[in-house]
């Protein structure tokens, strides 16, 4: 994948290598390094493992505390009326007269003017 | 089995080394502790490998992948002063350390100094490129981006660093 114009970068990253591989830990002292720092870690495992078990005892000791001082949190829905904004669109003009039933009768039929 | 592992990350080992040098910003403490904590990840079965990949790439895969964490542990720390109690001591700083900078030659230390002053993903394709003798589909794959993003990373990167380069030389 490099181009023939790369030569330059190339011998660059060439001599980095060099230098780095110079430099470069022997793999062995690298690996017993790495167990030897596992080994160290459980301290850091069971620190992690403290912590955890500390937040859901106390997740538990808050949630108990609360049922007991029946302290809820509820929201009654039927207590609740929402309205949309919107609301005023499907209002039409005249729309109590087809809510309501026309009166017939004295009120609502003069009889002199039959 | 597990010591043909080892066998297998020890031919790899100079290779690694320098793959984790240039994730931590040349900063060799912090390589190394990468490089220790990838290591353990491989041969206790963290990490395995399925075959998808060649080797070589898997475990510089597993190496960036340690070396993000790194970070993110880093400034979490930052963040957190008593992260450091859970994600014990810190040991890199995200620069090169004095005694291998000055330790290098002219002509790498300006390498180094221009790689550092690319973006990290371009400077990251154009390792694994370069230095690591990937093409540049298995950078992609070990970067974690896209064939196509590898691409214009390492097109815009190369001639970043050439200007980089020349600048430095100046």
């Amino acid at each position: 994948m490099i181009e023939r114009d790369d030569h330059d970068l190339r011998k660059s990253f060439a001599a980095l290598r060099r230098e780095d591989a110079a430099g470069t830990p022997p793999f062995p002292a690298t690996v017993a390094t790495a167990r030897a720092r596992e080994a160290a870690a459980p301290g850091h495992r069971a620190l992690r493992l403290a912590a955890v078990l500390v937040a859901v005892a106390a997740v538990v000791v808050v949630s108990t505390w609360r049922e007991r001082n029946g302290v809820r949190l509820e929201i009654d829905l039927a207590t609740v009326r929402w309205h949309a904004p919107t609301d005023f669109l499907l209002k039409l003009p005249g729309d109590e007269l087809l809510r309501s039933v026309p009166q017939l009768g004295p009120r609502g039929l003069d009889r002199r003017t039959l | 089995m597990a010591a043909d592992l080892t066998a297998e990350l020890e031919q790899l080992h100079a290779a690694a080394f320098g793959w984790a040098l240039s994730c931590c910003g040349w900063d060799r403490t912090a390589a190394e502790d990468v490089l220790q904590a990838s290591y353990l990840k491989l041969l206790d079965g963290r990490a395995r490998f399925d075959g998808r990949s060649s080797f070589r790439t898997f475990v510089l895969g597993v190496i960036a992948r340690t070396a993000r964490e790194a970070r993110r542990r880093s400034a979490l720390r930052r963040w957190l002063p008593l992260a450091s109690l859970m994600l014990g001591p810190e040991a890199e700083d995200g620069r090169p350390d004095p005694a291998t900078a000055l330790a290098r030659a002219d002509e790498t230390a300006r390498l180094v100094r221009a790689l550092g002053r690319l973006s990290g993903r371009q400077r990251q394709v154009l390792h694994l490129v370069f230095y690591e003798d990937l093409t540049i589909a298995e950078a992609a794959v070990v970067a974690g981006v896209s064939l196509g993003t590898a691409r214009t990373h390492y097109e815009r990167g190369k001639a970043a660093l050439r200007k980089l380069l020349g600048e430095e030389r100046e």
